[in-house]
């Protein structure tokens, strides 16, 4: 894959999923790992783990996708990617009474919004078949799970503190490994 | 579009955006820090006219935040403004990101990313997961928008067929099956 082909799936994936995070690593997912073999499961969950400890929008994780590809200058073009299609907003602001009446834009906005539901059930599938592979997986999926449903806490405390329940599990070696 | 009611200066914007750059919350909490900047604090928008924008930014094929920066750059200082707000506003977590990712890359194959693998991984897991619930839980209302969702993960699952032609087919089949359903945002 060169730098070009992965800037162009990153584009494709950034507008189809209207630059929500989790259903671009729907498409990413499909299109790195299980069809260009460029990228691992791993990589890719780093990579979206990222973006929930550090500040700023949730898509800005495929920096990390694009470095581990083709180091810093496909990090950086891969932020020229993500903020283009933003640019739409300036015609739009000229035009936006018949874009917010039009039945159709929201018709196709909510059948995007529902596939992306179904692409992101596959994606956890089949993430969770390369994770959840050793008892101390499941029980910090387990313990992260119930911060995140329970808890009041910030994302990414919970994503920290589960990690840390595992780590101290791990590195402990009570026999959960 | 009304007048801003205060200028805000090219400077201005740029530290603005780069607090607003290194706010936790992804889009929702970036979008509340900077209503609470351009709206209660600056008076430089009314509420309506950034709730608008917030609408509208959420109808373009991108970040929401992203083209809510460009909105508001567009708005005071015309297309260098729309630069200046988007490098402030990426600069903080690409850096971090990518500094993350260099830390990655050096741990690759150590028994740290080992001990990685079987803890951060399936804690990333859970998120994926309570995305995917909270997405579903707001957007699949209706049951023609249960079968599309449910055609869609077989369609990769079973069938391999490329996301980007789903989310295509999806969005098309939407438009005309899904044009008198409405949200009350929009989307």
């Amino acid at each position: 894959m060169t730098l070009w082909d992965m800037l162009v799936q990153l584009a494709v994936a950034n507008v189809l999923a209207f630059g929500n995070g989790t259903v671009m690593a729907a498409v990413l997912q499909n299109t790195f790992v299980q069809q260009a073999h460029v990228l691992t499961n791993e990589q890719l969950l780093y990579a979206f783990a990222l973006a929930r400890v550090t500040p700023g929008q949730a898509n800005l994780y495929v920096a990390s996708i694009a470095y581990m590809m083709f180091g810093l200058p496909g990090a950086a073009l891969s932020m020229v990617v993500i903020a283009v299609p933003s640019y739409l907003m300036i015609p739009l602001l000229r035009t936006y009474e018949f874009v917010r009446g039009n039945r159709a834009v929201r018709g196709l906005t909510r059948g995007l919004a529902s596939t992306a539901v179904g692409l992101i059930m596959a994606t956890t599938w089949s993430l969770s078949k390369d994770s959840l592979h050793a008892p101390v997986t499941w029980l910090v999926l387990g313990v992260a799970l119930a911060l995140l449903v329970f808890t009041r806490l910030p994302t990414f405390i919970s994503l920290l503190l589960a990690t840390g329940v595992g780590v101290a599990l791990v590195l402990g070696n009570l026999g959960v490994r | 579009m009304s007048t801003p009611d205060a200028a805000i200066s090219l400077r201005a914007l740029f530290l603005l955006f780069l607090r607003i750059g290194l706010s936790f919350g992804a889009g929702t909490g970036m979008s509340a820090v900077l209503q609470a900047e351009l709206v209660r604090k600056r008076r430089a928008i009314s509420r309506g006219e950034f709730m608008t924008l917030y609408g509208l930014a959420r109808l373009v094929p991108s970040g929401s935040m992203t083209a809510l920066a460009v909105a508001v750059g567009y708005r005071y200082h015309g297309f260098p403004g729309t630069v200046v707000v988007l490098l402030a506003m990426i600069l903080p977590a690409f850096v971090l990101t990518v500094v993350l990712t260099v830390a990655y890359t050096l741990l690759a194959g150590s028994p740290a990313m080992g001990v990685l693998n079987l803890t951060l991984m399936p804690a990333a897991l859970a998120v994926v997961v309570i995305s995917a619930y909270r997405i579903g839980r707001e957007f699949v209302t209706s049951s023609l928008e249960l079968i599309l969702a449910i055609a869609a993960a077989a369609g990769v699952l079973l069938l391999g067929i490329n996301p980007s032609l789903i989310l295509v087919a999806g969005g098309l089949i939407g438009a005309y099956a899904l044009r008198d359903r409405t949200s009350e945002d929009g989307r």
